[in-house]
């Protein structure tokens, strides 16, 4: 009789086609539904932290993209605001505008990436090609402008390497015009789908109070309810002078995660239609030529940078220590999405885990660092 | 086939070779016949699959092997057959070897089910729509001691769910089959098929008078075959490869196969119950006309019907694929949700007004 | 900004300085205090940043407010063994792990503690200073009988 209320314990992950990398899940199931939940991390562990007390400021900065791979621009520029802090070294204006206009495009790249994988472990295969058709245009115009699609290390202390050629510019217009059409084709395809409906609606509900205690940042927060966006509440950069909105929604459930990243979509590309009128109109010397990187020499300070990432707040913490870091720490948007993943899990079903784990939008090397 | 039979009867008598030896050897060739075509069709149809779906998705979809790639899926199934054949060690040996034929064989019994001409069905009896629906079933047994005999929990959950699937969504297809053959007064595919010859050419098909049971028919037969968006014993994102994660080599192209084969298998049966089967949607033949009804135009026939058959079907496994390109997965409980609480009412409804339809029609004499 | 009178008025000895709070001890009555009882409610706990300083490791408890959209620092000296604040800030348990884990601080409280990272018979705590960097196991094996 015990053997009949027994449950079965199944491990999800570390090599499982839809957990986004190398987590392990131990699922503790009764029948479909899951009764408990425990995350494993460390699969990853590049000991990226660890590799910057070896290394120079400069040094540093290639690894750091490789912190979260889908939003590279995000990591070099918290890194680099640190650096720029603990240096005294000013930005100037255009190159403000570049990286603001570069980390934007990631982000949607990123939440491109996001919304085809998402479908895919919905079980939908079109959004994916439909998604990685737009990402790839976006990864054309990094490569043109970094020589990366990936790792682009751009970004450098005082501002970007090079400047942003003027037929670059041209293909961002282009993209910028022929994308809101293309969102608008995602949402007809996916938005309306009852079965994507009945799969998302009141999935894996995060309350404001959860989401606040377990630290989540991001998109993730603001379907909770609560309206935070670094951007705005904290801005850095140029981004109080720009124009754009923030969306949040007040049911917390994976549906309500979907529609504030498709407006952020929205919201990206007018942030960037904005900072290509700046930087067409502008004719600053774009980088500050007297910084010399690699002569570094900061005495003890600490600086913690915070930066509005597609995945949640990310803050790059240095300690230097003269010539190279003496500590540095990573805060990452999905490392608590991963924590709060048993607390939504409870009692749902193994269907709902691909709802609930992927509207997450976790990407395991940021939490792994 | 009598007619069949006895051309064969003749040619082996040229041979000296007595009537009873040829009566016991005759339902080899058209097996292998079958065999050889399912095969072939199979071919196809992940062929066709894979170029529908980049289609749908602005790709180019296989193109590198043969010709545009028609050569894509023989190089795949040679690399399938040359594969190892892994076996892990906790196994249970036989249901692990016996499951893919289990789940293979049936598909074959019901291909030669399915009438492909007027003259050219190799079981046919009186029962032979019920027979398809209980045979179509089978392969599940086949899909559960795969599950259970893998000995992995993956592979478990697919085949319980798979299971699951099956028994909720067999009672509507009863239902469609039962008020289908209550509109041709027979239960054998061949009699529903000529049954649906009309005046009015396409007018006869069983889809005008009974959509909603082609409605029916179309969504269960999705999740009997494991299709999107019922695929759930196989949901790659949950379950990494359902019940055949454990499988690999001839073993997996044995379920690959019975898949696909059923897939067409059940295209076959739906155009055979609403779409006149091998009726030509004209409602005369084209070889008649080309031949003026002399002996070629008796055999240009049969192959005029086989094609037709062949081309119905086809838009049907059409249908299914943009299905599958559009919709995500279905969760569990909502399949069953969706079976025993709108698919199953439904069908009974349907039942009932095919039922009321074939009274007044009967009455009237329309037919 | 906090209210440093009333919390100098419960703590006595600590010490305010910008966005940086310094406590010697109670660090969990005092974030306990910033949480709840003071001006802003400082609801969110970001991160805890641990940096290894030879004789002692800091532990930096980095706050957000939603209301006043501010950061604030609270830093605290530990020897091996700190408080735990999973019980007021759920998201701590991560990063107790993970200090644990990496600097071989014992978190008291938390009951769930364990490796986060490393394997659970790793020996030694990576990102102390003192930590022996020419171990074998950290070396890429080029072994090409293997």
């Amino acid at each position: 009789m015990t053997n009949l209320f027994k449950t079965m314990e199944i491990n999800v992950g570390p090599q499982h086609p839809s957990t986004h990398g190398v987590l392990r899940l131990i699922l503790e199931l009764d029948g479909e539904i899951i009764k408990s939940c425990k995350p494993v991390v460390g699969y990853l562990h590049r000991g990226i932290e660890k590799m910057a007390e070896n290394r120079s400021y400069l040094q540093y900065l290639p690894i750091v993209d490789r912190i979260d791979y889908l939003g590279g621009f995000f990591n070099s520029y918290a890194y680099c605001d640190c650096i720029e802090h603990l240096a005294e070294i000013d930005v100037p204006d255009k190159a403000k505008y570049i990286r603001v206009l570069c980390m934007e495009l990631n982000r949607i790249a990123s939440h491109l990436l996001w919304l085809g994988t998402f479908m895919l472990d919905l079980g939908a295969s079109s959004p994916l090609f439909y998604c990685f058709r737009d990402r790839e245009r976006i990864l054309h115009i990094f490569e043109a402008l970094t020589g990366q699609r990936m790792m682009y290390n751009y970004f450098t202390f005082g501002g970007v390497r090079f400047d942003i050629p003027s037929d670059i510019i041209d293909k961002i217009s282009v993209f910028i015009e022929d994308m809101p059409e293309c969102i608008n084709d995602y949402e007809n395809i996916i938005t309306d789908n009852p079965i994507f409906v009945s799969r998302c609606k009141s999935k894996g509900i995060l309350t404001k109070k959860n989401a606040l205690q377990y630290s989540i940042t991001g998109p993730n927060l603001r379907a909770s309810g609560v309206n935070l966006d670094f951007r705005k509440s904290n801005p850095y950069l140029v981004y109080d002078r720009l124009n754009f909105d923030v969306s949040s929604d007040i049911s917390g459930d994976a549906f309500s995660r979907y529609k504030v990243r498709i407006f952020e979509l929205h919201s990206s590309l007018k942030i960037v239609e904005q900072c290509i009128s700046f930087i067409k109109n502008s004719s600053d010397e774009f980088l500050n030529k007297s910084v010399k990187p690699v002569m570094l020499n900061i005495d003890n300070a600490e600086y913690t940078s915070s930066v509005e990432s597609p995945r949640g707040l990310m803050s790059c913490t240095v300690m230097a220590g003269g010539k190279n870091p003496y500590r540095v720490k990573w805060r990452t948007g999905s490392y608590y999405a991963v924590q709060v993943l048993p607390e939504l899990l409870i009692n749902a079903e193994l269907a709902d885990l691909m709802a609930i784990f992927g509207s997450l939008d976790v990407i395991l090397p940021e939490v792994d660092k | 086939m009598n007619y069949l039979l006895s051309i064969f009867i003749d040619f082996f008598a040229n041979f000296g070779i007595p009537k009873e030896v040829v009566y016991i050897i005759f339902p080899i060739i058209p097996f292998c016949i079958v065999a050889a075509a399912l095969i072939l069709v199979v071919l196809v149809l992940v062929l066709v699959e894979r170029k529908i779906l980049a289609l749908f998705t602005q790709r180019k979809g296989p193109n590198r092997v043969g010709f545009c790639g028609i050569l894509q899926t023989v190089a795949d199934a040679v690399k399938l057959l040359c594969k190892e054949n892994i076996e892990p060690n906790v196994t249970d040996r036989i249901l692990f070897s016996l499951a893919p034929i289990i789940a293979f064989v049936p598909v074959m019994v019901c291909w030669g089910i399915i009438p492909f001409s007027s003259e050219f069905d190799f079981i046919s009896i009186s029962v032979s729509s019920l027979l398809f629906a209980v045979i179509a079933v089978i392969p599940v047994i086949g899909v559960i001691l795969a599950g259970y005999s893998s000995n992995n929990k993956y592979s478990l959950i697919g085949s319980v769910r798979s299971a699951v699937q099956v028994i909720s969504y067999e009672l509507p297809i009863m239902f469609v089959i039962l008020s289908v053959s209550i509109l041709a007064s027979s239960l054998n595919i061949k009699d529903i098929i000529l049954s649906q010859t009309s005046m009015y050419q396409v007018c006869g098909w069983y889809i005008f008078p009974c959509f909603l049971g082609f409605v029916i028919l179309f969504v269960s037969s999705l999740a009997e075959l494991n299709r999107c968006p019922f695929d759930l014993p196989e949901a790659e994102s949950e379950l990494v490869a359902g019940y055949n994660t454990e499988y690999s080599g001839m073993r997996f192209a044995l379920f690959f196969l019975g898949e696909y084969a059923m897939l067409f298998v059940s295209s076959a049966f739906i155009t055979a119950l609403f779409f006149g089967g091998f009726l030509s949607p004209f409602g005369f033949y084209i070889s008649e006309k080309i031949f003026n009804n002399n002996v070629l135009a008796q055999i240009g026939i049969y192959f005029e019907q086989a094609f037709w058959f062949f081309i119905k079907s086809f838009l049907i496994v059409f249908l299914i694929m943009w299905v599958r390109a559009v919709l995500p997965r279905l969760k569990s409980s909502d399949l069953l949700k969706f079976s025993w609480r709108i698919l199953l009412p439904l069908s009974i409804l349907n039942f009932i007004y095919i039922c009321l339809f074939k009274y007044i029609v009967m009455i009237g004499g329309l037919k | 900004m906090i209210n440093t009178d009333l919390l100098k008025e419960y703590f006595p000895d600590v010490l305010v300085y910008d966005y940086y709070i310094f406590v010697e001890k109670n660090i969990v009555d005092v974030i306990s205090f910033l949480k709840t009882k003071n001006y802003v409610d400082f609801d969110v706990l970001s991160q805890i940043i641990a940096a290894d300083c030879t004789d002692f490791v800091q532990l930096t408890y980095r706050l957000y407010s939603t209301e006043n959209n501010e950061f604030l620092n609270v830093v605290t000296k530990v020897k091996d063994e700190a408080a735990s604040v999973t019980h007021l800030y759920k998201s701590a348990h991560f990063d107790e792990c993970e200090i644990h884990d990496l600097f071989g601080i014992n978190f008291v409280g938390n009951e769930k503690l364990e490796r986060l990272y490393m394997p659970e018979d790793w020996d030694g705590h990576p990102l102390l200073k003192s930590y022996d960097q020419t171990d074998e196991r950290l070396e890429w094996n080029n072994d090409q009988s293997l």
